[in-house]
């Protein structure tokens, strides 16, 4: 190799591929968070189609769905509270994005507090992890494997909504961020579009 | 608000008034006496098309380059249609439980 090469090495940048993706390191780590999250989400979506499809006489036990409803009917909202939130983060507009975070947030809250309702009223009728009133032991494991999963997600999220929410207000985040939380918002969103047909209209008493 | 915010959001509720009339009709229908197959594949139906809304809308997939695109549908897709292969297993528990058979 010769001197000039040396001297020409020890100055320039070594030579990078183009990002083939052309997005934000961050946006890319949260769309792969996003495409492991659906791995987990349809293996136990898939698991509970099995036990439901292999074991005879799985109970069918909701009798009203109101509750569900509303609280599908709060999730659509608050996705489109985030992204009302994005879009005035994107105008730079502080405040208004505040509000409309912690409004999303609300309904985080709101959506936590009707499922663990649900869940009460499931284990006073005496629904458990490996009982219930009505046979197959599975249901109860599976129905509170999937729902609890997603619980957690929506849980978690607003607890994370809410420090986002303040982080961007001090100025430690920018619009990117907010975009980079719509995106994990959206899916939970999406993941609770799948469970209310699967797990609840599916079992419902006919 | 600039007219190019105006009519994203006006996209946007667009795009949420329709997830609201799928959700309903899916309400509707689980309200039906529809036998299971056929009730499944109805709801799974509403669910893949609501599903199609929210990424290219609500998660702007659309608007990404071509290749992610790509890279995530083809993906998705993939680990979508092979966790399907425990099918014929649980059909097996199903209608075969009766016949007395036991591995020797």
């Amino acid at each position: 190799m010769s001197e000039a090469h040396l001297t020409m090495g020890a100055h320039s940048a070594p030579p990078m591929e183009a990002p083939p993706f052309a997005m934000l390191s961050k946006k890319l780590a949260m769309w792969l968070f996003i495409m492991s999250d659906v791995m987990t989400f349809a293996a136990c979506v898939a698991a509970y189609s099995f036990l439901r499809n292999a074991t005879p006489g799985w109970p069918r036990p909701f009798h009203s769905v109101t509750t569900v409803a509303v609280m599908t009917l709060i999730m659509l909202t608050s996705s489109l509270t985030m992204l009302m939130a994005l879009g005035a983060a994107k105008m730079a507009d502080k405040a208004k994005a505040f509000r409309w975070m912690m409004m999303t947030a609300a309904g985080g809250v709101l959506f936590t507090l009707l499922h663990i309702r649900d869940w009460i009223g499931m284990m006073n009728q005496g629904v458990g992890l490996f009982q219930n009133p009505w046979g197959p032991a599975a249901f109860g494991a599976a129905f509170y494997s999937i729902t609890g999963f997603s619980l957690l997600h929506i849980s978690v999220g607003t607890i994370a909504l809410i420090i986002v929410a303040i982080r961007y207000q001090g100025g430690r985040y920018n619009a990117d961020d907010i975009e980079l939380f719509n995106l994990f918002w959206q899916f939970i969103d999406l993941v609770w579009i799948f469970i209310v047909p699967l797990v609840y209209l599916m079992n419902l008493a006919r | 608000m600039t007219t190019a915010e105006g009519s994203g959001m006006k996209k946007y509720v667009a795009v949420y008034l329709l997830l609201l009339v799928i959700t309903a009709l899916q309400f509707v229908i689980g309200y039906q006496n529809i036998e299971g197959s056929r009730l499944m594949v109805r709801f799974l139906t509403f669910a893949v098309i609501e599903t199609i809304l929210v990424v290219l809308f609500f998660m702007n997939l659309g608007s990404e380059k071509r290749v992610f695109v790509k890279f995530f549908v083809y993906f998705m897709l993939f680990v979508l249609a092979t966790m399907n292969y425990i099918w014929t297993d649980s059909f097996r528990l199903l209608l075969f439980r009766l016949t007395g058979y036991t591995p020797s």
